[in-house]
Parts: structure tokens; sequence; C-alpha cells
């Protein structure tokens, strides 16, 4: 097929907007899927995406699709996550499309990730297509919501589609927009081969399969390439498109200049592909990379241990795994006092954390304690030095120490009107500053804050969700570092420092958070045979103690014969229980005392 | 060669509350089949069995009548060689004792008799679900001794709701004003599938740590400074007096068990009958497999379970292969006392006795 027939597009859209309900009926549309296979969100791979409604990961999908010119265009589309913690996966997506479908809620209106989510689009240079969606709702307000286009997002009114993807409403004008305001890819198929790498995944009968966008030249199976960053050759294996239905895997004789597809090329581990690569040829490679994309640095860092020490190669494995398809997961090996061998991780934001933690636990059935989250600081010597610090143990002696600055968000936060005065005593609690308040209709308001990262890690969503009994939606840029007085925060357990408790807070809020925290300890712990001391300290000085005191009664009344059987099991369960929990010395702390300090801001 | 035999008698005079073996009230019509089906079983598997201490518990044996009971241990006798049995124990509810019951059972080998008394207090009792009075409890008492059983338990229940340590101690004092030879102080067990535990469930009733704790603390206090010995962390016994029976049960000795619900443990293999009166009748007629659970227990697992009994008893546990630091952990807070052929819970231990097991395991 002619590059000049080929378009590349992604969808945006903020959650719930029918991003995915959207893909299917174009799927549908275009007889890439029979209606009876459209089960009921076919793009939605992953079970954690379908409970928490997001996309985590991006997946192209080629469609054909002939138009009403006559002329028959093949159409690749890449899903994107909708929240910011995946900007870097979003534009990856973006880098491979020239154009993106924004849906727009026609009941809901423009939306906080919307919002950041259009500036990135904006910033790639994509054509972008507004959809006003769920026009049947009888609540719809298309007016209010083109009018929000224009106001808030600058983009004319009139290029609107309006549609239902529930409905089947307008599928056919999103196709006909598609092939006539997205330009098709530019790049020659004969010149020298540029690939751009934009996500892999591992295959267990395949190996590593290269998701690719082919800026320039023609790729085919027996192909010598090679990878310019790690300038390593491999023969491809073979070529293809993506189908959304089993098999997933498209076989194709070649991919060229402007293509979509994947590339499977005898790579053995996923540590060989860097996302953001170029693929070239490796007799005739072309004279340099492509730009790629910018790298994201994490923003978050935490420690992920085993709870079983035995497990760390097991848990080394599983992070292997993940990081292949989620190149913005960082990981290293490190050690602590209280954990024994785990890891430092890096992630983009917190939602992110949370998924990744989930899926070592549910798909790999990793027992793993994760510890407080933090962000990167700047911490400026006293001789000049400056150091980056993710990890409150890192931190210099405080004498030795001229100053530490945190990094600042930009948080666009939509609310109601009505709850702007909790959200701003929210936002004052979180240290934030509110930038600049606009009306976006009658009922709703726009808040421009910032606010330091660190104070939106824990529970500030959560919070600002309840505030607006869930009406409320945010978005998050990166900001600057600022210095701030912030300190250590210490828990000891019967006197030790438990170092995954550890946490930099502000001073203002360091002795209520330490008071909070051992009283949270003193809860989930369990009473034991040994009394436990649980104190806060910051900078060697005891805020708070709280302590849980021996257990008084722990044993069976009556043991006659029959009972042997049932005695033990309760033992062996009371065993069980125990190989769950950490052993600090004689105390026992179970996981759950570490999700605790996790969720509590 | 197995040494002791428990059978159990599923039928009481009235279902307790709190109360979770094995039992239905008595029915007359099934009684008959029931005894059958005892002398039968042990007519299927009594080979190899030269009781030293046989033990009816229940449910209530003495739910039995006098002529039934009869008929049960004479059965028994025909079919078991009863040469060198040494202890034979009978539980009792208050409320099914007489004269005529008493002299039978001693008549026919009976020696110990152990007597549900729970509590003095009437209002306690009432409480428990109990269809005896305290009055009543005091009079079976004597008609026991009356009759010349010369070895007699009481079991007592603590950490009832609205039992204070007051009562417990009072009732304490009662009972030993009776002198029995033997006391069982149990703390109330919400067992599941009870009337008690729902209550436990929907928070009616709140089990009290601390309060149970001293309540264990008086009993050890009253019942040592009487001259019993705390054999085992709820049984109490005068010189002599332990019950053999569940000694053996602790030091790991096999056992046979007759009836539903009766567990077994023969030639590393443990197996309960069928808790199901009616189908353990039937089964038993029809000459079927009786069992409705078995497991194997290997040398070392019994091993770990002698660990575990044997650390309730006053003989403790040996050392061996039990890891030192633990060991000199559990020592150093007071809760072992470490010689060193032996381990032994302190005190304090006792009152926390699972999570030292579980530390030692
Ligand atoms: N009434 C109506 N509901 C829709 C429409 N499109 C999607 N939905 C519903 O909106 C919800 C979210 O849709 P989904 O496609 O998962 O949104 P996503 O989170 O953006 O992928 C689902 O319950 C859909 O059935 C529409 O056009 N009309
Ligand atoms: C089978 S009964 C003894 C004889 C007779 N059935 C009676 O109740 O008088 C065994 C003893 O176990 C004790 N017991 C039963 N259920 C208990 C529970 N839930 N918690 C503590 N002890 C219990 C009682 O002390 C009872 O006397
Ligand atoms: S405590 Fe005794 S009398 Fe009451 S139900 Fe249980 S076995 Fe029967
Ligand atoms: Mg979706």
């Amino acid at each position: 097929m002619a590059i000049k027939n080929t378009r590349n597009f992604c969808i945006i859209a903020h959650i719930d907007h029918g991003k995915t309900t959207l893909s299917d009926r174009l799927l549908e549309f275009t007889g890439t899927i029979q209606k009876r296979e459209a089960q009921e969100q076919l793009l939605d791979a992953m079970d954690l995406e379908r409970e928490r409604g997001i996309t985590i990961k991006a997946h192209p999908i080629a469609m054909e699709y002939t138009a009403k010119n006559g002329h028959h265009y093949r159409l690749n589309l890449s899903d994107t996550p909708g929240h910011v913690d995946f900007s870097y996966e979003v534009s990856r997506s973006l880098a491979a499309c020239e154009g993106a479908l924004l849906i727009i809620d026609a009941a809901q209106g423009v939306e906080a990730q919307t919002v950041a989510n259009v500036h990135l689009a904006e910033k790639q240079g994509l054509k972008l297509i507004p959809v006003i969606n769920k026009i049947d709702l009888p609540n719809a307000d298309v007016e209010t919501a083109k009018k929000q286009l224009e106001d808030i997002l600058a983009i004319p009114a009139e290029e609107a589609i309006l549609a239902s993807a529930k409905a089947g409403i307008g599928i056919e004008s999103i196709l006909e927009a598609i092939v006539e305001r997205i330009p098709p890819p530019s790049g020659k198929s004969d010149a020298k081969l540029q690939a751009l790498t934009f996500d892999s995944t591992f295959d267990t009968y395949r190996g590593v399969v290269i998701y690719t966008r082919i800026v320039q030249g023609t790729i085919r199976a027996g192909d010598p390439v090679k990878l310019m960053a790690t300038n390593t050759s491999y023969d491809v294996k073979e070529v293809g498109v993506f189908k959304p239905q089993q098999p997933k895997f498209f076989v194709r004789e070649k991919l060229q200049a402007g293509d979509i597809g994947y590339v499977i090329a005898n790579i053995k581990t996923s540590s060989e592909v860097k996302v953001g690569d170029t693929l070239t040829g490796a007799r005739n490679p072309a004279e340099s990379p492509l730009p790629g994309f910018q790298v994201v640095q994490p923003m978050v860092f935490s420690g992920i241990y085993p709870i079983n020490t035995a497990d760390f190669e097991k848990l080394k494995a599983a992070m292997g795994k993940l990081q292949l398809n989620d190149a913005a997961f960082h990981y290293m090996a490190e050690s602590s006092v209280a954990l024994g061998f785990g890891f430092r991780c890096g992630f983009l934001g917190l939602l992110h954390m949370e998924i990744i933690i989930e899926r070592l636990r549910r798909e790999f059935d990793m027992d793993i304690i994760a510890t407080y989250p933090s962000v990167i600081y700047e911490v400026l010597r006293t001789n000049g030095e400056l150091l980056k610090v993710d990890n409150p143990e890192q931190l210099p002696d405080f004498s030795l120490i001229e100053e530490i600055r945190e990094p600042m968000v930009i948080c666009y936060i939509m609310i109601p009107n009505e709850y702007i005065s909790p959200l701003m005593q929210l936002i004052m609690d979180k240290r934030g500053e509110i930038k600049h308040t606009e009306s976006l209709d009658t009922k709703r308001v726009m808040l421009t804050t910032e606010l330091p990262l660190n104070e939106i890690l824990v529970d500030f969503v959560d919070k600002m969700k309840s505030i607006t009994r869930g009406y409320g939606s945010m978005d998050y840029e990166h900001g600057e570092y600022r210095p701030n007085k912030l300190v250590k925060l210490d828990i000891l357990v019967n006197g030790e420092p438990v170092d995954a408790f550890s946490s930099i807070v502000h001073r203002d809020k360091a002795e209520s958070r330490g008071r909070a925290l051992a009283l949270k300890l003193k809860e989930v712990i369990p009473t034991q045979l040994y009394q436990v001391a649980i104190q806060a300290a910051i900078g060697g000085k005891i805020v708070a103690r709280e302590s849980v005191s021996a257990m008084r009664k722990n044993v069976t009344a009556k043991c006659y014969g029959g009972d042997i059987t049932r005695k033990r099991k309760l033992l062996e369960k009371q065993k069980e229980g125990k190989k769950r929990m950490k052993a600090f010395g004689t105390v026992n702390i179970p996981q759950e005392a570490f999700i605790e300090v996790l969720k509590t801001g | 060669m197995v040494r002791h035999l428990y059978v159990h008698i599923p039928f009481c005079p009235k279902v307790c509350p709190y109360c979770s073996f094995y039992k239905e009230a008595s029915d007359r019509n099934k009684t008959q089949a029931f005894l059958d089906a005892i002398l039968l079983e042990a007519d299927q598997s009594g080979e190899g069995l030269r009781p030293e201490t046989i033990f009816f518990g229940g449910g209530t044996p003495t739910a039995l009548s006098t002529l039934q009971l009869d008929f049960l241990i004479s059965g028994l006798r025909a079919r078991l060689d009863f040469s060198e049995l040494r202890e034979f124990t009978i539980e009792m509810n208050p409320a099914t004792v007489s004269r005529e019951k008493a002299a039978a059972l001693l008549e026919r080998g009976v020696n110990r008799v152990s007597m549900g008394v729970q509590s003095w207090d009437d209002a306690l009792l009432k409480t428990l679900g109990r269809v005896h009075s305290a009055s009543q409890a005091r009079r079976s008492y004597h008609i026991l001794r009356e009759a010349g059983c010369r070895n007699v338990n009481l079991d007592l229940i603590f950490g009832v709701p609205g039992q204070s340590v007051a009562l417990w101690r009072e009732s304490l004092l009662r009972t030993l004003e009776l002198a029995p030879d033997h006391i069982s102080a149990y703390c109330l067990t919400y067992e599941e599938d009870t009337e008690y535990f729902e209550r436990f469930r929907s928070g009616e009733f709140v089990p009290e740590e601390a309060r149970d704790a001293e309540f264990f603390e008086v009993t050890m206090d009253v019942l040592s400074a009487a001259g019993f010995e705390q054999y085992e962390i709820s049984n109490h016994a005068k010189p002599g007096r332990e019950c053999l029976h569940n000694l053996a049960y602790w030091n790991g000795a096999d056992y046979a068990g007759f009836g539903p619900s009766a567990f077994s443990t023969q030639a590393g293999l443990r197996r309960r009958n069928i808790a199901d009166t009616a189908e353990y009748i039937r089964r038993i007629q029809g000459g079927l497999a009786r069992h409705d659970f078995e497991e194997s227990v290997p040398d070392g697992l019994r091993a770990s379970e002698v660990v575990a009994f044997g650390l309730r008893t006053k003989q403790g546990i040996s050392p061996e292969g039990i890891d030192p630091k633990v060991v000199s952990a559990l020592t150093a807070n007071g809760y072992l006392e470490a010689s060193p052929d032996r381990l032994k819970l302190t005190r304090k231990g006792k009152l926390v006795a699972d999570a030292v097991a579980a530390e030692l395991l």
C-alpha cells in the first residue's frame, strides 16, 4: 500500500470518555473485527486495566478502510493511556502518529487529563480531530463542550465531530476525517531504513517483539538489522502488524515507510532493546539515528523488597519482565538494614507505582513490601556539592546540609464551584499555592496550582476526589525545584530505626506525621510475645512514642485426642502468618504495616 | 499393641450453647442400634487392642441408662482383653448421675469419673445453658463418693461472659471444699458452629485477653496452694492422680477411638470416624469404611506434635533440634525455663503457650 494511503493516529481522552468503546466501533466499522467478536472492550488487554478502567499499555492495531473517495487506506491505531503518570507512554504513542482523535464526553466536558494530553499532542505537532462523544445521553451538552474546546483548548469548535460510540453515531465521519485531515506519513520506502522502536514486549515463543514505526525505508524477514544505540546486529525473523484478536501477530511480507507494526529478530533478552532506539540496516545503515524521544526520568521512588529474602532472584526476574513492556519503570538492586536485599524502583508517578506493585503481586505472585515513596531531592551540601537524593537514607548528616530543594508540580484541578473552599483548604494543607482560577462553565472552575510533588504523592488525589464527591479531576506537569525546610523523619521499632519507614517531610508537618505514623503502627502491629516500642524521631529527637504491649494470653484450653490435628493446624496457621510478616529481631511487622505507612500522608 | 481406647457417646440431655463436641439430644430409638454398632466396631477393629486406659467421653456417656451402660461395658469386656486395664474414666453431666448408675459403673470396672460442674454459680450455669444447678452438682458429687468412687475429676470453665475474677476464685474454693482428686479448668473457647461463636462474632461476647490471663493466674495460685499440681495447662491433679489417658495423648501414644467423631491414631495413621450417628451406624452395619478424615502422621510430624503438646505438660520438652537463639530469647523474657536436657514453660509462659510453641516449632 502506498504511503500516501497510510494514516497513523491515536486516541486521547479523559478516563471514561469513551476511548475504548470508540476504538471498538472503529474496528467493527472497518471489518477488522466482527461485531460478535467485540467482547466488551477489546483493547484493554490486562485484567488490571479493566478493573481500574485505564489503559496502561499501548497496543497498535492495523485497520483497512475504503473511503468515500473510493481509495483504500490503512489506518494504524495506537491506544494511549489516559493518566498523566503515563505521559511518557502517551508521548511514545504520539511519536508514532501524525494525528490524534481527541474525545470529549458531551455530558462531562473537558477534564484535567484532556488538557494535559492536548498539551502533549500539540508539542509533538499532531493534527487533532475533536470528537464530542456520548451525544446520545439525555444530559449531553454539546454547546458547552464546544465552547470549552475553544476557550480552554483553543481548538475551533466547527472542527468537532458529534458522535456516540455506544449508539454508533458519527463513526464514518470520524474515519473520513482521519483520512482527510491527518496527513500521511512522510518518508521514502526506498531510503535507508530508520525505524523507531517505540515499545517492546516479550513473547514466550518468539522472544522480544519490537513495536516499531518505520520512518523511512523497508524491512523484511531475513534482513540483517542493527539497533543503533547498542550497535548490535540481528537477523529479522518476522515482520507484521497487530490484530486485536488471537492470533495477535499478523505476518506481513514487509513493513515500509509510514507503517506501524512489529519486528521479531532473534533478540533474546529485553535489556538489549532500548525503547526510543533506531533500527536500521546492518549492511547499509542510516547516517544517524532518529531523534527518538525524550527519555523521561522517573519522578517517584520506592524500595521494593521480597518478604522472604529467598525470593530476591524471583523478584528480579519479575521486574525484568515488567520493565520490558514498561520502559518507564526503573529498578536497581539496593539493600536495607531492615528489609535485606531488594530494589530501589523509579516510577513516573504514584499510580504507576501502585500498578507495578499490584502487577508484581498478582501476575508474578510476589509477596513484597514497598517503602514510603520519595521524590528526588536536590541537596546542597555546605561544601557546595549538589546531591540528588531519592532515598531518605542517602541524606548526609544535617549539619552538612546547606539546603534541601524539592520538586514542584503545576497541577490543574477541575471541580464543581461549590467545592472551592474545602479544596483550597486541602491545597493549603499540602503546602500548595493557587496560581489562578478560571471558570469552565456556569458550574465548574479550573484551578491552576503549584504544589510540592511530594505532597500529592500519597493521598492528594483521594482527598480531592472525596471532597468533590468524585466530580473533581486533576492532572499535573512537572515544575521547578525550590528550597524548603525539610527534615528526615525516622521510625524506631524497639530502639532501632526501620529505614523502610523513614521519610523526608516538611518541618512543620514532621511531628504530626510522626505521631500519626506511630499510632497507625501501634494499631496494625499485632500483640506478640515481646513488647514492641514504636518511636518517631526527627534528627535523633523523639517526638512520639507508642507501644504494643506483649500478649497476655494465647493458649488453647483443651487438647484431647482428636484435637491434636486441629491444634497442629492452628499452630501451622500461626507459623504461616508469621512468615508473611517481616521479622525485626524479635518483632514481627505485618505487610499491612508497610501498606498503612504508605497510606499515611 | 494399642493401649488406649476412647469411646464417644454422642448423646446429651440438652445441648449447651458453647459446646462443639459432636453430640445430639438423646434419642431412645437410636440408642440400641448405636450400642450394637460400637460393639460391632470393637469386633471389626478390636484386634491388637489391650487397653490400659479407657475413656468414655462425649457428649454425655451417662445420658445412657444404667442398663445400656451395663450392656456396653459388658459387651466390650467380652470382646477386648481388660486384663491390663488401669484407668477407666467416664464423663458425666451432674444431671445424669444416680446412686444405681454410679454403683453399677463402679461394679463394671469404671474407676474414674469426670464430671462437668463448670461453675458453682447458678446465674452463670444459666448463662452456660446447663441443665443442672450448683446444688444438684454437689449432690451428684456426694453420690459418686458415697458409691465408692475414689478418683473424681471436676471440669470448670472460666472466662465466661459476666464472670468476675472474684466469682471464679469463689468457684475454685467451693470446688476445693469437696476435695476432688483432679480439676480441669478450661478457659471458655468460642468454637465455630456454636451459638456462642455467633454471639462472639456479632460482637455481643467480647473476649478479654487481660482478664482471661488474670483468671489463669488465679487458677494457678489457688490450686497450687491447695496441693494440686498443674501437670498440663488446663489440668491439675493431686499427686498420683493425673489422667493416664490424657497423658497418653500428649506423649504421642497410639490410641483407638470408637463411636461417631472419635479419632484414632495407629501405626502412623490418624483417622476420624464420621461425625454423624445414623451414618456411623449404617456404615458399621454394612461393613463399610467409617472414616471421614484420614491423615498420615509420619515420625517427624509426631515428633513436632509431641513438642507442641509436651510443652503444655510439666515434663516439658527436650531442647534437641531447637534453635538456641529462640530459646535464649524466650528464657531471657521469662517465658521458658531451660535446663540442659529440658525446656519448660514458666508460669508466665503458660499463659502464652501457643505463641511459644509457634516460636519453637
Ligand atoms: N451513553 C453512552 N455511553 C458511552 C458512549 N461511549 C462510551 N460509553 C460508556 O462510557 C463508559 C466508558 O467508556 P470507555 O470506552 O471504557 O472509556 P475509556 O475509559 O475512555 O476507554 C462505558 O460504560 C461505555 O459504555 C456513548 O457514546 N454513549
Ligand atoms: C464432654 S464435656 C464433659 C461432660 C459433660 N458432657 C458435661 O458437659 O458435663 C467436656 C468438658 O469440656 C469443657 N468444654 C466444652 N466446651 C467448651 C468450650 N467451648 N470452652 C471451654 N471448655 C469447654 C467443659 O468443661 C466440659 O465439661
Ligand atoms: S458440654 Fe457436655 S453436656 Fe453440654 S453439650 Fe457439651 S458434651 Fe453435652
Ligand atoms: Mg478504556
